[in-house]
C-alpha cells in the first residue's frame, strides 16, 4: 500500500488549568492518543460535539499548537522541525470564520499572495500570476482582488481564504468548519467549490465540522470524536447507514429533521455534559451511553477492527 | 421618488458635536504647528532681545499698552507675542519626541509580552508596574542633579523613557486579542516568520489604537514639560517654553495677571486640542481607552 498523504501517530495535548497559587492545576486532556491516516485525494471528516478536541486536533496538525505527545506525517514526512516554509508548501488551513481569517488591512490580492511572498524566492511576476490564477479559480474576479475584505460578502470572503490556502499548491488542506459561519444558501458553493478543487488539484482534505449532513456530503472516510478519542471511524457511507457506536447513534439521531412540529429530537443522551477535565474512567462515553452495561464504567474498551474501519465500544466485535 | 428623512436624532446631534471638535482639535493642533513651523517667519521681533526700557508693557487692548508689542513685553522687556511664538516650538517639540520615543518604548514591549505571553509577558507586566510606580518629576528632578542642571534634551529624555506605560498597556492587550485571531494563524501556516507576522498582522490593526493613546500622552508631555520648567527642572532660560514664561512671570502675577494668562491661555488651547484630537480620533474607532 501507498503512503498515506498525512498520517497522525499517538495525538495527545495536555493542558493544565492554573486553579490559583497553591492548588495542583488541572490537567485537561483535549485529545488522548488519535491517531489516523488519510490516503491521497481523499476526504476524512471529523466530527464531534463542542469540547471534544476537533480544533485542537487541527491545530496540532497545522503545526499552530505543540502536542504533547505524538506526531504528523504528510507523505512519509515528520512535520515537527520541519521549516515552516516547506510546511506551508505541504498544508494549508481554510478557517472557520471569514470574518476573522483575513487581515482587515490587507488588500485581498496581498491576503493571498501572503504565502508566496512568505517562500521569499518567488519573482514578483510569478506571485501575481498565481495570485491572478488563484483568484480565477475560486470564482472572483481581479477587481476583487483589489479590494478590502470588508468590501466583500462572507462567501467571497471564504473563497478569499481558500485562494491563499491553495496558491502554493498543498497536499493537505485542513478544513476547519469552513462552512459553519456562513449563510445556508451559501454553504452550498462553497461546499462545491472545494469538491471541484479536490478534483482538479488532486488534494487531501481533513474536513473537521460538527455539521453531520455537511460532512456527509463531502467525506470519504469518517471520524466520530468523543471527549478527544476517536471512538469510531468508517467509510463515510457505511457510518451514515450503520452506526457501530452509541455515540455515533446519537449524533445521527440528533440531527433536526425538515418537518415542522416534532421539535428536537431526544437521542437518550441525557443531560450530563462532558468534561474532558474529568474524563470518567472505563469507557469515557458510559455515562451518557444509553447502551451502557456492566464492564463499560470499568474497563476502557479495546478498538474493534471493522472491515470498512473502527469502532472503540465494548458492544462492537 | 422618495427620500429617506430622518429626524435629527439624539446620535445625529451628537455626530455634529463630535464632527465639530474634530475640527476644531484639528484646527488648533494643525494652527500649532504651523505656528511652531514657521515660528523665524511669523515672529515680529526676536525672542531673546530684550529692552530694559521697555519692561512689562501689558498687551496693546489695555491701557498702557503699545501697537508695537500686540501682547506687550515681559520682566526683561523681551516681545511677549515673539516668545509666545517660539515657545510653540518647544511645546510641539516636547510632545512628538516624547511620543516618538515612549511609543517606540512602549509598543516594543506591549506587543512583545502581548503576541509571546508567558515569561516574557511577566516580564513586561513588571516593567509596567515598575514604571508606573516612578514619579517623573521626581525622576527630573534626580536627573537635573546628577548631571548638573536642566537641558532640553534631558526633558525630552526623561519623559521619553518615562511616559510609555500607556502605550505598553494599551500594545500589550490589542496585540493579545489580535494574536489569537484566525488571520494570524493563517499567517503563520503561510510560512511568515515571527518578524512578518507582527509587522504586517499585528501592527497595523493596532495601529488606530495607538495613534489615540499618541494624543493622550502628547498632552500630558506638553503638559509636563510646563509643570517642569516652571519648577525649573525642564527647558532652562532664556528658552521660551510656555511652562518657563509662567514661571519667570509670577512675582508679577498680581499686578499684572496677563503675564501669566498668556502662556496659561497658550497651554490651555494646545491641550484641549490635542484632546479633541485624540477623543474624536478614539469616537471614529469606537474604542473606548478611559481608565
Amino acid at each position: 500500500m501507498s503512503t498515506p498523504a498525512i498520517e497522525v501517530r499517538g495525538l495527545r495535548r495536555e493542558f493544565r488549568a492554573s486553579q490559583g497559587l497553591f492548588a495542583a492545576p488541572r490537567r485537561v486532556v483535549a485529545v488522548d492518543d488519535v491517531s489516523f491516516s488519510v490516503p491521497a485525494g481523499s476526504v476524512l471528516g471529523v466530527v464531534g460535539e463542542s469540547g471534544c478536541g476537533k480544533t485542537t486536533l487541527a491545530r496540532m496538525i497545522l503545526g499552530l499548537m505543540e502536542p504533547s505527545a505524538g506526531e504528523v506525517l504528510v507523505d512519509g514526512k515528520r512535520l515537527d522541525g520541519m521549516d515552516r516554509r516547506a510546511r506551508a508548501r505541504l498544508i494549508q488551513p481554510v478557517f472557520q470564520d471569514p470574518f476573522s481569517s483575513l487581515n482587515p488591512r490587507r488588500r485581498v490580492s496581498d491576503i493571498i499572495a501572503m504565502p508566496l511572498v512568505a517562500q521569499s524566492n518567488v519573482t514578483t511576476s510569478e506571485v501575481n500570476r498565481r495570485v491572478a490564477e488563484s483568484l480565477e479559480r475560486v470564482g472572483l474576479s481581479t477587481e476583487q482582488g483589489t479590494r478590502f475584505p470588508s468590501q466583500l460578502s462572507g462567501g467571497q470572503r471564504q473563497r478569499v481564504a481558500i485562494a491563499r490556502a491553495l496558491v502554493l499548491r498543498p497536499r493537505i488542506v485542513v478544513c476547519d468548519e469552513p462552512t459553519s459561519a456562513l449563510d445556508v444558501s451559501v454553504q452550498a458553493q462553497i461546499l462545491n467549490l472545494l469538491a471541484e478543487l479536490r478534483r482538479d488539484l488532486g488534494l487531501t482534505y481533513l474536513f473537521i465540522s460538527h455539521n453531520l449532513a455537511v460532512v456527509e456530503h463531502v467525506a470519504s472516510e469518517v471520524a466520530v470524536m468523543y471527549l478527544g478519542r476517536i471512538v469510531e471511524k468508517r467509510e463515510s457511507e457505511a457510518l451514515f447507514r450503520d452506526p457501530r457506536h452509541p455515540y455515533t447513534r446519537a449524533l445521527l439521531d440528533s440531527v433536526l429533521t425538515p418537518e415542522p412540529g416534532l421539535g428536537v429530537p431526544d437521542v437518550g443522551l441525557g443531560d450530563i455534559m462532558p468534561d474532558p477535565a474529568n474524563i470518567p474512567p472505563g469507557c469515557r462515553f458510559h455515562p451518557r451511553c444509553p447502551a451502557c452495561f456492566a464492564p463499560c464504567a470499568a474497563t476502557t474498551p479495546r478498538i474493534t477492527s471493522l472491515e470498512d474501519g473502527l469502532v472503540e465500544c465494548h458492544l462492537a466485535g | 421618488m422618495s427620500t429617506l428623512l430622518q429626524p435629527a436624532g439624539a446620535s445625529d446631534r451628537r455626530r455634529i458635536w463630535l464632527n465639530a471638535g474634530a475640527i476644531l482639535g484639528a484646527g488648533i493642533v494643525g494652527f500649532i504647528t504651523f505656528v511652531a513651523i514657521f515660528a523665524p517667519l511669523l515672529a515680529p521681533y526676536d525672542p531673546f532681545a530684550f529692552d530694559l526700557g521697555r519692561r512689562v508693557i501689558p498687551p496693546f487692548w489695555m491701557e498702557g499698552g503699545s501697537p508695537l508689542n500686540i501682547l506687550g513685553t515681559d520682566q526683561l522687556g523681551r516681545d511677549y507675542l515673539s516668545r509666545l511664538i517660539y515657545g510653540a516650538r518647544v511645546s510641539m517639540i516636547i510632545g512628538v519626541a516624547t511620543i516618538i520615543t515612549s511609543g517606540i518604548i512602549g509598543t516594543f514591549l506591549g506587543v512583545m509580552g502581548g503576541f509571546y505571553g508567558g515569561k516574557i509577558d511577566d516580564a513586561v507586566v513588571f516593567a509596567i508596574t515598575a514604571r508606573l510606580s516612578i514619579p517623573v518629576v521626581l525622576v527630573a528632578l534626580a536627573v537635573a542633579g546628577f548631571s548638573g542642571g536642566a537641558s532640553f534634551t534631558m526633558v525630552i529624555l526623561v519623559l521619553g523613557l518615562l511616559l510609555w506605560d500607556r502605550f505598553a498597556v494599551v500594545a500589550r492587550s490589542t496585540t493579545m486579542q489580535i494574536r489569537n485571531l484566525d488571520y494570524v494563524a493563517a499567517a503563520r501556516c503561510a510560512g511568515c516568520s515571527p518578524m512578518t507576522v507582527l509587522l504586517k498582522e499585528v501592527l497595523p490593526n493596532i495601529a488606530t489604537h495607538l495613534a489615540v493613546v499618541a494624543t493622550l500622552e502628547m498632552a500630558l508631555a506638553i503638559l509636563l514639560e510646563a509643570a517642569l520648567s516652571f519648577l525649573g527642572l525642564g527647558v532652562p532660560p532664556p528658552a521660551p517654553s510656555w511652562g518657563l514664561m509662567i514661571s519667570e512671570a509670577k512675582e508679577y502675577m498680581f499686578f499684572s495677571p496677563w503675564i501669566i494668562m498668556i502662556p496659561g491661555i497658550a497651554l490651555f488651547v494646545l491641550v484641549l486640542g490635542v484632546n479633541l484630537l485624540g477623543d474624536a480620533l478614539r469616537d471614529m474607532l469606537g474604542t473606548d481607552l478611559s481608565r
